[in-house]
């Protein structure tokens, strides 16, 4: 019980920790970046009801919803490189294995989203000769995408907590950077300790922002 | 791509897969068999402690909530031991986190539950004469319960695959021993397929009986809390 708390370790290599905090926020948002992008045509392809489209679709959200993200990022470090014709590193492999799994969460997002959209705006759209990306994009996606915004964040929040897990392929994000200077000053408990406030401190706003989001929209309805 | 695949090998070790896999869902079990009273403990404190409990309380499941899970792990493997001067091993430093930490969790699927209840039904309690702790047994939780029970289902889901972090502190979880199969036999890719399409077959197995189960409670004319 009387261990003396020494946080000046910590701050005398504060270089190292910054350094992860960065990679951790270049993770967390290439992969929120392309997640999103790549959501909305998985969404959409599910929405379609084309079955071409729905099952290959369906197929690849559920794989990725239903496997631990972190078997994924070592199925793409370790597994992968083995059958890919190009080499990968850590940063590609965790970048790999958060995107595709952001791109299936947020693919039911935006599907969700789709469907809230009543159908009288597509036809108003279509009526007015527009084609269907041309709807989707002018009419059903600027409304949906408000209706959708909170859970996008929640999504967000957990991307960054999940950015951790690159730690186990050696990426130098956060919680690796921390985890090599606990090895070797022998600080571990202000080392994790710092790391836990560093993650609340960045995300705990962001919790807060999403629930003033979704008490507006309840409010609005 | 001129890869010979393999899978024999990984079918020679299928019992150590399966005992990782039986690990799995002992750690799964464990945090849920923890983590669900503490759950409603923290959320009653939360709901209707004082304002010197509910702080403190809402911080811990803030804090819970939006740490990474493998920060805590780690946490409470390398660093709580130097602090309290107590030994810990894998498995109880395991599950130990996962408790507290799908407790934080399921604090709040209760907060939504139980907040999800019309005022009429405390007011009628009230009315015939019943306490707030008697209130809370027999009228509100057992109304709370059924709606929260497809966001439970959910969340010990998301616990499942969350446990799979137990391997990195050398708990022979099934992704564990998946490594440890992929590094003496150099099938790394047959084997983390493997690993992974087991992993898939129990998780969409859980998902599906709980989206039938959703279904048939909004059936039966339950909204349902996330």
């Amino acid at each position: 019980m009387d261990h003396n708390w020494d946080f000046a370790s910590v701050l005398a290599n504060k270089t190292l920790l910054l350094i992860g905090l960065k990679n951790t926020l270049v993770l967390g948002s290439v992969c929120l970046a392309l997640g999103l992008f790549f959501g909305l045509f998985v969404g959409a392809a599910r929405f379609s009801g084309k079955s071409w489209l729905y099952y290959p679709a369906t197929a690849f959200v559920e794989l990725f919803r239903n496997t631990p993200v972190l078997v994924q990022i070592m199925w793409f470090f370790f597994a992968f490189p083995i059958i890919a014709p190009f080499k990968i590193d850590a940063f590609t492999a965790a970048t790999l294995g958060l995107t595709l799994n952001t791109v299936a969460f947020s693919s039911e997002i935006y599907r969700a989203g789709l469907q809230s959209i009543h159908k009288g705006q597509w036809e108003a759209g279509k009526a007015l000769g527009m084609s269907y990306w041309q709807q989707m994009r002018r009419v059903v996606l600027p409304q949906a995408v408000r209706r959708m915004l909170p859970a996008f964040m929640n999504r967000a929040v957990e991307l960054f907590k999940m950015t951790s897990l690159a730690s186990v392929i050696a990426y130098g994000e956060l919680m690796y950077q921390a985890k090599v200077v606990s090895t070797i000053s022998f600080n571990p408990i202000e080392m994790y300790t710092s790391v836990a406030l560093i993650f609340f401190l960045v995300l705990f706003p962001a919790t807060i922002l999403v629930r003033r989001f979704e008490a507006r929209d309840t409010f609005r309805r | 791509m001129g890869y010979e695949w393999d899978f024999a090998v990984v079918f020679r070790n299928y019992d150590l897969l399966l005992l990782g896999l039986v690990n799995t869902l002992k750690v799964t079990g464990l945090a849920l068999l923890f983590g669900v009273p503490l759950g409603l403990l923290l959320a009653l404190l939360r709901l209707y402690g004082n304002r010197a409990v509910r702080l403190p309380v809402g911080f811990v499941i803030e804090f819970l909530r939006t740490t990474p899970p493998i920060a805590q792990l780690f946490w409470f493997f390398f660093a709580m031991p130097i602090l309290i001067g107590v030994e810990i091993d894998p498995f109880r430093a395991s599950v130990l986190t996962f408790s507290l930490q799908s407790s934080a969790f399921f604090a709040e699927v209760f907060r939504g539950g139980i907040q999800s209840i019309d005022s009429g039904q405390w007011e009628a309690a009230k009315a015939i004469g019943m306490n707030r702790n008697q209130t809370l047994g027999r009228i509100i939780l057992p109304q709370a319960v059924k709606r929260m029970i497809p966001a439970f289902l959910e969340r010990a889901i998301e616990l499942m695959k969350t446990t799979t972090l137990v391997s990195t502190i050398s708990y022979a979880d099934l992704l564990y021993q998946a490594n440890s199969i992929a590094q003496s036999t150099y099938r790394t890719i047959e084997v983390f397929t493997v690993a992974a399409a087991m992993y898939f077959v129990v998780i969409l197995a859980c998902s599906i009986a709980v989206r039938r189960l959703e279904k048939r409670l909004a059936r039966s004319g339950e909204t349902v809390v996330n």
